[in-house]
């Protein structure tokens, strides 16, 4: 293990850490976009609450990008 | 002692010491933070003198409007106008100290601009939110806040209520309630960790994505700084429309309200036999 290159347990770190959010991210927007769909003239309120969701989610690839940029 | 240079390293995660007044140590990160209170005490403070039933200054027209929005969002999430209306000075000030302090954080010269300390480099300005002592006093003194709420809304017997329900002795009731203390406490952790977190990181990923663009990064960063944007805004909004929720939850009085709709259910049920 001590041979292994730290900028490849970064890059994984990075990569593993973004599938989560990523999915989360989809499926909010979808939600989102469906909501629309069914009751259009509720877009507004739609959005912003999807918003939220979305930045209650990216919350977690900003720790990995804080983990992956403060360790050494 | 103060010898202007530029940085060439990312932020540190801890704030670092510019000058002693006594025993308090005054870090970098303060420093852009008290220039952020006085700067919001001011543009508000001229706002509200220059607020009239009829606007004519643009300025207060736009403040008066951010306002308004905060408390529509407040009153969304209350349900209640009152309630709503009681709560918005906290709230707005959360909003619009931490957006401040968000946005700081992407003037020219903030985290650039150095000055040496005894003997090494540190940078001049950091914004506020980038500290986790910052976030972490605004989360404390908001769960504080809500527990104060709660308690004058409840009474003691009525907060604990909240917690373990009218029988606290039922094993289940218990281990929930033990449970919701628990998670009391972690939402001291996620509001701090979370605007910290996505603040930092945020400054940091600028930084890098500059370094890795050489003599480029003017046009790579340029797009990320518009990301930054959206993420300050939204990460102020989230901390206010949390505070928002946690006041909600837990100064409303769920038995007595669930006493309520079950008689008008009660009622209702009733009345449809009738007829």
């Amino acid at each position: 293990m001590e041979n292994v290159d730290p900028t490849l347990i970064k890059g994984l770190a990075i990569g593993l850490g973004a599938i989560g959010p990523a999915i989360g991210v989809g499926l909010i927007g979808a939600a989102a976009v469906g909501a629309i769909g069914r009751n259009p003239e509720m877009q507004g309120r739609i959005l912003s609450t999807a918003f939220i969701m979305a930045g209650l989610v990216d919350a977690v690839l900003a720790f990995v990008l804080l983990i992956v940029f403060t360790t050494g | 002692m103060l010898s202007l240079d530029f940085a060439i390293d990312a932020a540190p995660l801890a704030a670092e010491e510019i000058f002693n007044i006594g025993p308090l140590a005054i870090t970098n990160s303060m420093l852009l933070g008290l220039a952020a209170a006085f700067f919001t005490l001011l543009v508000l403070g001229l706002a509200a003198s220059l607020s009239q039933l009829q606007p004519r200054f643009k300025l207060a027209f736009y403040l008066e409007s951010l306002v308004d929005l905060i408390l529509k969002t407040a009153t969304d999430s209350f349900g209640d106008r009152q309630k709503a209306l009681k709560h918005l000075p906290f709230l707005a000030t959360l909003f619009i100290f931490i957006l401040v302090s968000n946005l700081s954080g992407l003037l020219p010269g903030v985290d650039t601009l150095q000055a040496k300390v005894d003997g090494h480099d540190v940078s001049l300005f950091r914004s506020f939110t980038t500290d986790l002592n910052a976030t972490l006093a605004m989360a404390i003194l908001t769960i504080g806040l809500v527990q104060f709420y709660a308690l004058r809304e409840l009474g003691l017997k009525g907060h604990i209520k909240h917690y373990f329900s009218s029988k606290p002795w039922n094993p289940i009731n218990l281990f929930i309630g033990l449970n919701e203390i628990f998670s009391e406490l972690l939402r001291i952790v996620t509001l701090s960790m979370r605007l910290f977190g996505v603040i930092y990181a945020g400054e940091v990923l600028l930084f890098t994505v500059g370094q890795l663009a050489g003599n480029f990064a003017w046009a790579a960063t340029l797009p990320i700084m518009f990301l930054e944007i959206f993420f300050c805004l939204v990460q102020a909004y989230i901390f206010m429309m949390l505070t928002a929720a946690y006041l909600s939850m837990s100064t409303t009085n769920n038995a007595l309200e669930s006493r309520k709709s079950a008689k008008e259910g009660r009622t209702q049920v009733r009345l449809e036999a009738a007829h």
